[in-house]
């Protein structure tokens, strides 16, 4: 977790300076990312939404070409065509991250089909999208499919009660695990900040889409201590702000594993060095080549 | 005044390019394992229209729920695991539904993916019947303007079976369309037997020779101003090219004839604004080194919506009496 938040620090940094454009951060989501990952196998799948540098990290995409990709170089992992929002990694089981909101659900959806189905094996996909994706058509109609053909998805839900910056008033007339019910999807609540409570939940889960093959929901509270998007101001308080930081994942990481400031200030180096590495790595690599640029 | 006839299923079975469609998509799935079905109805649509895929594949034929854009999406998922899916989205005006799926979603992929490994292949089928508001237009140019989308549009069996074969056998996204107000009782024996070729994109056919207009069509068009003129001996210097493949579109064989008559008439289906003829004209205007006799011109649809009635259905798309008007009128 402390790499995920090391690494977009840096990032928000990148974007003061224009290296970097506009990207989504996770800050304050970590814990599900780094919990629901820890407890997937190598051969099951990830689709992501668009806010993928946690998830991204968490599966374990190497630091250097992950920073490259997001930095527009031809050392990218997908050769800085896909940028932050689509990223894929096929070695890890990365299979793509989508910009528009909700699409994910139902690409997810035939993904875990064709898995189970034309594969016939028994791993599963995870799909991690936000609580304001399940107003989204894409959503309702990947949930359908995903009932219906009854295939092996777990329907990660990071609920930050955000959609932007607009709120739940606009986006959710009623629970969201009512929206899953009605797919007759089990939907398991949980709170996303703490990242033990993270990985027993989504086990558990991960358990039961396996063996049943069919969807299970997994609703994660959790505090989105960044902006939607780096562009994107906070409409929030300050106040507001403060009282979320309370939740911070690492700091409940840091009291559960007893991590003292010394500790900390070993990790933060060391991953430091690791994230200044790839950021220089990433200036240092050329820009990608297209056919119809200029000389 | 010639009279209209509505398209009535009961009468117009129009079944022959339908049935070479499924014969392609049955001959490249008895090779490949991979290659399934999806669609609303698909295993209803396929006891009609394709018996020897039901009873050889059936479970390669999976229905899908009334939910165009997530059918797309979901074969799309299961295209990033090695599936090959030939989505059908039944009557090409649904197509507006899935425009997130077929442009956003499954091009994308395949652009990212291509510097990784192969690009992933898939079929996204529809129809076209001149009907009403919602049910006739024709999407075909929009689909030019998409990277990453081929677009394909048959005019009679042979080549809908050869095209479609090819769709299966190369990476890429394909939109095939199926003209359904071609009728089947003038389609020659020669068009509809098989010779077991696959059909490159990118490949229009000379289907007239001739050195004196060069007339240029597709699908419902081709088939009327080909009967237009083989019917009139004074028509028999028209060169006639059957685009077949809109996108990528054979602008060589399209320059190579111009060159030799000087003179160039599009004929569509579809509305003239924007549409496919627009493209050829604006190709040939940039880069022709033909010396043109006439200004080059298309003819079409009028920009308008489908109305319902039957009787104003004749006149939307150019029929063999105005095609026949405008050719002469281009010759002399």
């Amino acid at each position: 977790m402390l790499t995920i938040r090391l690494v977009e620090d840096e990032l928000q940094r990148l974007c003061l300076t224009g290296e970097a454009s506009d990207l989504h951060f996770s800050k304050g989501q970590e814990a599900i990312s780094v919990g629901v990952c820890s407890e997937l196998r190598p051969t099951d799948y990830l689709v992501v939404h668009h806010r993928t540098i946690s998830p991204a990290i968490a599966r374990g995409l190497p630091m250097n070409s992950l920073m490259a990709e997001i930095l527009g170089k031809a050392t990218g992992i997908n050769k800085g065509l896909a940028g932050e929002m689509h990223i894929r990694s096929p070695e890890l089981r990365f299979m793509f991250a989508f910009q528009l909101v909700g699409t994910c659900a139902s690409v997810a959806a035939g993904l875990a089909w064709a898995v189970r189905y034309y594969k016939k094996e028994d791993d599963i996909v995870a799909v991690f999208l936000g609580d304001a994706a399940t107003s989204n058509a894409q959503f309702h109609e990947g949930m359908n499919l995903a009932a219906v053909r009854k295939v092996p998805l777990l329907v990660v839900v990071e609920d930050n009660h955000l959609a932007g910056n607009i709120r739940p008033e606009f986006y959710l007339p009623a629970p969201i695990e009512k929206r899953f019910e009605s797919y007759g999807i089990c939907a398991t609540k949980a709170d996303g900040n703490k990242v033990d409570g993270v990985m027993e939940a989504a086990r558990t889960c991960i358990e039961e889409v396996r063996e049943k093959g069919s969807p299970v929901a997994l609703i994660l509270d959790t505090t989105r201590l960044s902006w939607h998007k780096q562009g994107q101001r906070d409409i929030r308080s300050q106040a507001e702000l403060d009282l979320l930081a309370e939740r911070d994942p690492l700091l409940y990481e840091e009291r559960r594993l007893g991590i003292d400031g010394a500790e900390k200030s070993k990790l933060t180096e060391s991953i430091g060095k690791e994230v200044a590495e790839a950021v220089e790595y990433a200036r240092a690599s050329p820009i990608p080549k297209m056919p119809w640029m200029e000389a | 005044m010639t009279e209209s006839k509505a398209w009535n299923p009961t009468i117009n079975r129009n079944h022959l390019i339908r049935d070479a469609i499924g014969l392609g998509i049955y001959d490249c799935m008895k090779a490949d394992p991979s290659i399934y079905l999806f669609g609303e109805g698909a295993s209803m649509k396929m006891h009609f229209d394709c018996p020897a895929i039901e009873k050889e594949f059936p479970e390669r034929i999976i229905t899908l729920p009334i939910s165009e854009d997530g059918n797309t999406d979901f074969a799309v998922g299961a295209s990033l695991v090695g599936v090959k899916p030939v989505v059908d989205v039944i009557t090409s005006d649904f197509l507006f539904r899935t425009m997130d799926g077929i442009c956003n979603t499954a091009p994308k992929v395949n652009f990212v993916t291509e510097t990784v490994e192969e690009e992933r292949t898939m079929v996204i089928r529809s129809e076209n019947i001149t009907f009403g508001l919602t049910t006739g237009q024709r999407l075909e140019s929009l689909f030019t303007h998409i990277p990453g989308l081929n677009v394909i549009y048959p005019s009679n069996p042979k080549d809908a079976r050869g095209l479609m074969r090819t769709a299966l056998r190369r990476p890429g996204i394909t939109l095939f369309f199926e003209d359904r107000m071609i009728a089947d009782s003038d389609t020659r024996p020669e068009d509809i037997e098989d010779p077991g070729k696959d059909i490159p994109f990118g490949e229009a056919s000379l289907v007239h020779k001739g050195d004196r207009l060069t007339v240029v069509s597709y699908a419902l068009t081709l088939r009327r101003t080909r009967k237009v003129i083989e019917a009139d001996d004074a028509l028999d210097r028209c060169e006639l090219i059957d685009l077949r493949s809109l996108y990528p579109l054979d602008m060589d064989t399209i320059r190579k004839s111009v060159r030799k008559t000087g003179r160039l008439l599009i004929i569509e289906p579809d509305i003239t604004h924007s549409g496919v003829g627009a493209e050829i004209l604006a190709e040939i205007a940039e880069s022709s080194d033909a010396k043109m006799s006439t200004n080059p011109s298309r003819v079409g649809a009028p920009m308008t919506m489908i109305p319902a009635s039957q009787f104003l259905h004749k006149d939307l798309i150019p029929t063999e009496e105005r095609i026949k008007r405008e050719i002469q009128e281009r010759l002399n």
